[in-house]
């Protein structure tokens, strides 16, 4: 299966998982399952920036318009996407990744590698959104506990991902 | 000029990245803002048809707890029929009541002695939040069916929220589970009072618990239980009087000094199953809207 290909499927399932499924199940106030932006982090390694950060805002919007939240989860995807290649830049060993592995997994960065990575941008994105979905009402404590809560969360579900999709290619 | 181009290019990422998050954080205004409609939301034709499709299989697991939602009440509305009611005076003097007999039929409309004032459409709830910030609520009723935004929505218990943005076949309502900090210009409440007392106070949700609200304005001089009603005030143009809002959970003083109470209200909605709603339809607004907007501009 060709990368696009790969990749293209990868946003329709992310994203109706997210609408459908994770967003119907209830855990706690504080807690929001979040998997969707799992799309930006396992995209080839050799992708433009630009294109990065325009795939951010696509799937943003899209998410966006289904949880009638204009914007905000767009605004999270863009930084996320903007950061993603210095995050990546800093943990690549002398000389990069090895080139016949194009995208991120555990087995291309190795588990501990991608897990740092995972979850630093995981939590920059949970950082964005909660801010601004929680914007102007003060409660810095509870915004806060949600972005760390949801991040464990998101990190569990993303571990989760790994190991059902696990290929040895 | 060649400084400045090879400037941009050198960059052009960051450029490009200052300009789509300034883009993002224009739109997440514009929407915050509750009074204007939004442009793209799950009341378009791709995520409305998407909602419908997922609920018609979703909504098989739900139907005993809508049923007996819907016989509960069918029970009240039956309790307050004028057939339920028999007049006291069982002596020997007849009294006809000719208004009541003619109450039944389109007589009084006909005479012009009575006028609708509240059109109730039924809606089905295709698809709802709870634990965001601010909660949406999607129903499979729209434009072409007489859905306007800003209209108010109530389900079978209680009140719901209003109508935010319609497409033709779909409605997208903000619910009253809509973070607020109860004042403001941004601030979204329910004018409610105390159905025993009174008293007329602001309900709105403080996003801690989708079951509970917060009833604030309430003065200190009134005696509260627990369990008082609230209902709606029928100030507003969305409501009619009388709508349960919620019960009284507990109530206290912010301080000593407080004029105030701010209780806190258990919702009448059951928000995590609801699954058909009420649209409100005030066929007076737009002339009680005209004139207050007189009398604001007048006095300004």
């Amino acid at each position: 299966m060709s990368i696009l290909l790969r990749n293209i499927i990868r946003f329709v399932l992310l994203l109706l998982l997210q609408v459908f499924v994770l967003n119907k199940i209830l855990v706690h106030q504080l807690i929001s399952l979040e998997l969707y932006m799992l799309f930006i982090l396992l995209l080839p390694f050799n992708i433009p920036r630009p294109a990065l950060m325009l795939l951010g805002l696509l799937l943003g919007l899209s998410l966006d318009m289904f949880m009638n939240t204009m914007g905000i989860h767009a605004f999270a995807c863009v930084f996320m996407a903007y950061l993603r290649p210095f995050i990546i830049n800093i943990l690549s060993p002398q000389g990069g990744f090895e080139t016949n592995m194009k995208t991120p997994s555990m087995i291309s960065m190795g588990v501990s590698q991608f897990l740092i990575y995972v979850s630093i941008l995981v939590f920059l994105h949970h950082l964005a959104l909660f801010t601004l979905e929680v914007f102007g009402f003060g409660n810095l404590g509870y915004m806060l506990l949600k972005i760390l809560f949801s991040t464990i969360a998101s990190l569990v579900l993303i571990v989760l991902y790994e190991l059902l999709f696990f290929s040895k290619k | 000029m060649r400084n400045l181009v090879i400037f941009l290019r050198r960059y052009f990422n960051f450029f490009l990245f200052l300009l789509l998050e300034v883009i993002c954080i224009v739109m997440v205004f514009r929407n915050n803002n509750f009074q204007r409609t939004a442009y793209l939301n799950s009341a378009n034709t791709v995520s409305g048809k998407l909602y419908d499709r997922y609920n018609n299989v979703q909504y098989y697991f739900h139907l005993k707890a809508t049923n007996d939602s819907l016989v509960s009440e069918n029970a009240r509305l039956h309790n307050m029929l004028r057939t339920s009611f028999d007049s006291m005076l069982t002596g020997n003097i007849v009294k006809t009541d000719t208004i009541r007999q003619l109450s039944g039929d389109t007589m009084h409309q006909v005479t012009g002695m009575e006028l609708r004032r509240y059109l109730y459409r039924e809606g089905k709830v295709i698809n709802n939040s709870v634990n965001r910030a601010v909660n949406y609520i999607t129903i499979r009723r729209g434009r072409l069916q007489g859905i306007r935004p800003n209209m108010g929505v109530i389900g079978p218990s209680g009140v719901v929220g209003t109508v935010r943005s319609v497409s033709d076949n779909y409605a997208v309502i903000l619910s009253l589970l809509a973070k607020s900090s109860g004042t403001g210009p941004n601030a979204f409440g329910v004018n409610s009072r105390l159905l025993r007392g009174r008293e007329i106070g602001t309900t709105y949700w403080d996003g801690a618990d989708p079951g509970y609200a917060i009833l604030r304005d309430i003065p200190r001089s009134v005696r509260l239980q627990k369990g008082d009603t609230v209902v709606t005030s029928g100030f507003s143009a969305f409501f009619p009087e009388n709508i349960p809002v919620g019960y009284v959970d507990t109530f206290a003083l912010a301080d000593k000094s407080s004029t105030a109470y701010t209780i806190r209200v258990k919702l009448a909605t059951n928000f995590y199953n609801l699954q058909y709603v009420y649209v409100i339809d005030n066929l007076l607004k737009d002339e009680q809207q005209r004139l207050e907007d007189s009398t604001y501009s007048l006095t300004k």
